[in-house]
């Protein structure tokens, strides 16, 4: 049953259900790497046949749909992944913030999860690229993630050529150095300065003790969850929010659908969200 | 570099509020003391009675979601009445708890296909998603038979197309039978009907 090609009508099915529940959309290019990730799963619940590992997946039956997105989502990521948000990050949420806010206190950015480090990593090579008053403030990167070996991964800074693909050679010599044919490590000096901490967003005593952040990127995680872990993921991001700070979901992602906690900012380069400045303590 | 490391003791804490009370003149304490009673399944008639009176926006967000988490019958009588209200944040929180509770919702879909209310109706329809599939799928059947609002059955035939099976066919040509001159129903049921009467979907 593994091996056997998924059929176009329920390739259909599948692609349909998946858009509607996470509002990710697969192309027709993408049919034999989902093909793969249905048969995995299909073995792994012990499901013989299509039909019947679809309705467990509907059902969400011992959370099939976050299993399966795991799956579906697991080394998508990479480095200046959704870039329109760092230029957003540089264009616009930044200087809005340092208008409401001393400038004396550091800029505080956090990359919630962060997976393996390219996201945190990304933004700190934005910032020192692109944002021309980088060396006018104090800035603090943290990346958390709920998974300690991917943060050991991150600390290790050790990237495959797939994770730089969307650098130029200039960056990527700029700020890594290639191991062998296929790894490069990013620089001490980048390694040095980012924090990686373990912490599940959908934990209170995790999260707190991060403090207030001026901007959050919570990119591609919410769509796993179900109600409750959303919204308590959105009460916690908003409490580690400073008042008039914003936060970044993924293309897929509304938090709007979420939680009306936060106002809707949009931008030239990107929709992303704000904790209001008042009604906040 | 102008980028900085902390670490977790030089960084400012969140302040707590010096109270934590459901009843507190403060929605700082209120928001605190909503938060942290998800993890008290006694605390819902707490709730219950806090989300009647609450006028704080983020403070009945954390009631809800404090209830979603607890996840108990009780849960479901506490945020059922917010199904009828004019605000759409509370319809759709008290729907993000209902569907939390899938067996206690199931066994109130019944009477909340019954109710009076229109709109009670529609957006019950969404809860059928979360509770078992067979019985879900007679209940919205049901309903597409009898009920005479079109957009009450038109959300039913969205939720039965992607929960039912070739047995809900008879019943959708019916449904669009009783509603000749309304265009938008032919299209659901035709969508529906393409969807359901494909062989292997029933699961």
């Amino acid at each position: 049953m593994t091996d056997k090609p998924i059929a176009e009508e329920d390739y259909r099915r599948l692609c349909d259900y998946l858009y509607r529940r996470t509002g990710m959309s697969v192309s027709e290019s993408r049919r034999y790497f989902v093909g793969r990730r249905i048969a995995e799963r299909m073995a792994a619940t012990g499901s013989t046949s299509f039909a019947g590992y679809f309705g467990r997946l509907r059902g969400n039956l011992d959370h099939e749909l976050e299993h399966f997105v795991n799956a579906f989502t697991v080394n998508e990521t990479y480095f200046y992944r959704e870039d329109h948000q760092l230029r957003c990050l540089t264009s616009d949420l930044l200087p809005v913030r340092l208008s409401v806010r001393s400038a004396h206190q550091p800029i505080r950015i956090w990359s919630m999860p962060c997976s393996t480090g390219e996201e945190p990593y990304s933004i700190a090579i934005w910032l020192l690229e692109n944002w021309p008053e980088v060396d006018a403030h104090n800035i603090e990167i943290v990346g958390s993630d709920i998974d300690t070996a991917v943060l050991a991964s991150a600390r290790e800074g050790v990237f495959s050529k797939r994770s730089l693909t969307r650098l130029t050679p200039q960056l990527t010599d700029r700020y890594f150095s290639q191991i062998d044919a296929d790894r490069w490590q990013i620089c001490e000096e980048l390694r040095g300065s980012v924090r990686f901490s373990a912490a599940n967003v959908v934990e209170r005593n995790d999260t707190r003790p991060h403090g207030l952040f001026d901007v959050i990127f919570c990119r591609n995680v919410l769509i796993y969850f179900d109600e409750a872990s959303r919204r308590v993921a959105a009460e916690n991001l908003y409490e580690n929010l400073a008042p008039g700070g914003f936060i970044c979901l993924g293309h897929s992602e509304s938090m709007s659908r979420i939680s009306p906690l936060f106002e809707v900012c949009r931008f030239s380069d990107a929709i992303v969200y704000r904790r209001p400045l008042r009604g906040a303590q | 570099m102008p980028l900085i490391r902390s670490t977790p003791s030089n960084t400012p804490p969140i302040e707590e509020p010096t109270e934590v009370n459901l009843r507190s003149s403060f929605a700082d304490s209120r928001w605190a003391a909503a938060r942290a009673a998800e993890h008290n399944p006694d605390s819902v008639a707490a709730l219950a009675e806090a989300l009647g009176c609450e006028t704080d926006m983020r403070v009945r967000e954390a009631i809800f979601t404090a209830l979603a988490r607890i996840r108990t019958p009780e849960c479901v009588d506490a945020v059922l009445p917010y199904l009828r209200s004019d605000d759409a944040s509370l319809r759709t929180a008290a729907i993000d708890v209902l569907r939390v509770v899938p067996k206690s919702t199931g066994a109130r879909l019944v009477e909340l296909f019954a109710d009076p209310d229109s709109d009670v109706r529609l957006l019950s329809c969404e809860l059928a998603r979360s509770v078992d599939g067979t019985e879900a799928q007679r209940l919205l059947i049901s309903l597409i038979e009898t009920d005479k609002e079109p957009n009450v059955c038109a959300a039913a035939i969205e939720v039965l197309s992607e929960i039912g099976d070739a047995a809900a066919l008879p019943p959708l040509a019916r449904c669009q039978a009783r509603f000749p001159d309304d265009p938008f129903i032919a299209f659901a049921v035709r969508a529906a009907s393409d969807r359901l009467d494909t062989p292997g979907d029933r699961d």
